[in-house]
């Protein structure tokens, strides 16, 4: 592997006496796609969470493209480079397809208060080319989304909604996505439709690092290269996906112990 | 763009008539005619759908036609320096209300002291002008950033809470400056300040009647002018900033923190930046408020007025830029009309909120999608 893009040494979050997450270290390459299973309440959530400064980590560091990030708040490690998805999807409805995506340029704005009232033409300027931007990313996935762009994004079915949050991740520019279940609550075929949009993403991108968490196990034997299980906040198992797949601890994690199952 | 302005005319001859009929016959046709209106544009879609279309393609046209009418009223007024005040105090809760929904509308602060801020500025002015000498228009433009340093002062406590918790912090502080208001020694107590000198603008006083196109019109059209220029001001400026990224970003604020900040947007520069662009325009409008009456006291400002100043924002529609015209416009001269209840005024502005919350909770005139243009 390359020089890491992310690495996480020791990372650990407490909250009050719960250990949330214990001492991981994960490590991802550029342009990989790293895969995160385990069962429920084993802290895959809580480690995106820590990743993206929304939690504090009681311990550890998190190095992001060779700077270390721990403690920054999410808005400052944003602007470095990682966006994300979340497992319910936090879309704002009332708001218009479009504004939903232009928020994840927000950052990147070069135009300022002043531009947006007094040199109103700059402003213009830097918004065209920000919403055919938009437009463009929501093609990639559907062709009729960038016609339906100033409709309230409550207005669109669920697997069109899930496309608008990534192209919101995918609008900031990022080196890192992090995806946070995007398989939740979908049925089969949606799901094979959101397989197929994370290689139009692959395709699209083929620098950018993603980490997925995933519960269903055709998505992540299908997307990501590596893999990682976790368990009570630690990391039980690393590397190819039959190799985690068929890891002891892995399987006592989903399936029980012998004794426990007898 | 005839019909864009005929219909305009049309809008403001029945607000003139509402306003000025005074026998009961000509109460009655204008409520007939206003009635009639209404029914025509709710039960023949096509001339409903006609006449947006024809306002959406005119748009340059119909505002000013907007501007020339606005500029007419007080000849049509003229004969009322009583009304022609109240109609200046609408333009003034235009200015307020714009600063208000930028704060409750578009971020979401709450903030029920309203009338404090506008305080602050009226206060600031009469201190300035009374105690420091300073020139009316000289306080006039540095009054507003009185109110603005205080907010960010409360910004802490703001910061910390939110909702239900964040509402009583401000109505907290509201209590906090009239209780302030009433007992500090340099403030005036309950009497206030008394005879604060009016504005100067290159030798016109503005106590003295001006004349438009041979007419002389009431002392009190200065003010209305003066507060017509500085509302559409206030408008232009915060439509162009709600429609920009400092509004898309307050609007994610407002709808998901946690999105909001995972996208880079940092929530105290967001929410500061509201809470005081907002507190500018509401301290404009007191301090113009203080200069036009040249008295200022505690009950000038109290609780109810923040809660007149809350349901111009809820009327005319959350978050929504040209709602919070219709909805000072509607609300200021409204309660004057209906002088028999004059004692009950908050009780109506509560009836009507309530009504307007549960059959139209997003106001008379609804937030558009942003367009960008």
């Amino acid at each position: 592997m390359n020089a890491p893009i992310l690495e996480t040494r020791r990372l650990t979050v407490r909250f009050g006496g719960l250990v949330a997450l214990d001492g991981v270290d994960v490590a991802v390459g550029p342009g990989e796609t790293l895969g995160v299973i385990g069962p429920n309440g084993s802290g895959k959530t809580t480690f995106f969470n820590a990743l993206t400064g929304l939690y504090t980590p009681a311990a550890g560091e998190i190095v992001f493209g060779g700077r270390r990030v721990t403690g920054l708040e999410a808005h400052a490690i944003a602007r470095l480079g990682i966006a994300r998805t979340f497992q319910a999807s936090r879309l704002c409805l009332a708001l218009s397809v479009f504004d939903n995506i232009l928020i994840g340029m927000h950052a990147r704005r070069t135009t300022g208060l002043a531009d947006s009232v007094v040199r109103r033409w700059r402003f213009r300027r830097e918004m065209g080319a920000a919403l055919e931007r938009a437009a463009h990313l929501l093609a990639l996935f559907n062709r009729e989304l960038p016609g339906r762009g100033f409709e309230p994004v409550g207005q669109l079915p669920q697997i069109d909604r899930r496309r608008v949050e990534i192209c919101r991740a995918l609008a900031a520019g990022p080196t890192l996505l992090l995806l946070d279940e995007p398989s939740a609550g979908m049925n089969p075929e949606e799901t094979a439709e959101l397989m197929r949009d994370l290689q139009i993403v692959r395709a699209e991108m083929p620098g950018l690092s993603v980490i997925i968490i995933e519960h269903d196990m055709f998505v992540i034997e299908g997307v990501s290269g590596r893999v990682v299980a976790f368990n009570y906040g630690r990391k039980i198992a690393e590397g190819s996906f039959a190799a985690v797949a068929a890891h002891e601890e892995v399987r006592q994690a989903y399936l029980g112990t012998e004794r426990a199952r007898a | 763009m005839i019909a864009v302005w005929l219909s305009e005319l049309v809008v403001f001859a029945l607000f003139v008539a509402g306003i000025l009929a005074e026998r009961p016959a000509a109460l009655a046709a204008t409520g007939g005619a206003l009635i009639a209106a209404a029914a025509l544009l709710r039960f023949v879609p096509s001339l409903r759908t006609a006449l947006a279309a024809g306002f959406a393609r005119h748009r340059a046209a119909a505002l000013a036609g907007g501007a020339v009418l606005a500029l007419a009223l007080p000849l049509a007024l003229r004969a009322s320096p009583y009304w022609t005040f109240v109609a200046t105090l609408a333009l003034l809760y235009v200015t307020i209300g714009q600063g208000l929904n930028l704060q409750i509308g578009t971020a979401g602060v709450i903030n029920l002291a309203g009338a404090a801020f506008a305080g602050l500025g009226g206060y600031s002015v009469g201190l300035l002008t009374l105690s420091a000498g300073w020139p009316a228009w000289l306080a006039l433009l540095v009054a507003p950033w009185i109110a603005v340093s205080v907010g960010a002062v409360l910004f802490v406590p703001i910061l910390k809470t939110r909702g239900h918790y964040l509402a009583l912090v401000t109505i907290a502080f509201g209590f906090i400056f009239n209780i302030l208001m009433n007992n500090l020694e340099f403030t005036g107590g309950p009497q206030g300040l008394k005879n604060i000198p009016t504005l100067r603008l290159v030798g016109w006083a503005f106590t003295s009647k001006p004349a438009l196109a041979g007419v002389e019109l009431p002392a009190h059209a200065n003010f209305y002018y003066a507060a017509l220029l500085v509302a559409g001001l206030t408008t232009w400026a915060l439509r162009r900033l709600h429609d920009s990224w400092l509004g898309l970003a307050l609007n994610t604020l407002r709808d998901d923190e946690i999105a909001a900040r995972c996208c880079g947007v940092s929530l105290t520069r967001g929410k500061l930046l509201a809470f005081s662009i907002g507190n500018l325009c509401i301290g404009l409008g007191g301090a113009l408020y203080a200069v036009m009456v040249g008295f200022v006291s505690p009950p000038d400002f109290d609780f109810g007025y923040s809660l007149v100043m809350l349901s111009v924002v809820i009327i005319g529609g959350v978050d929504s830029i040209p709602g919070v015209v219709l909805g000072a416009c509607l609300l200021l001269p409204l309660p004057e009309r209906f002088r028999f209840l004059h004692e009950y005024r908050l009780l109506l502005y509560g009836a009507v909120i309530v009504v307007m919350l549960l059959y139209r909770p997003r106001g008379l005139w609804p937030a558009a999608v942003r367009r960008y243009r």
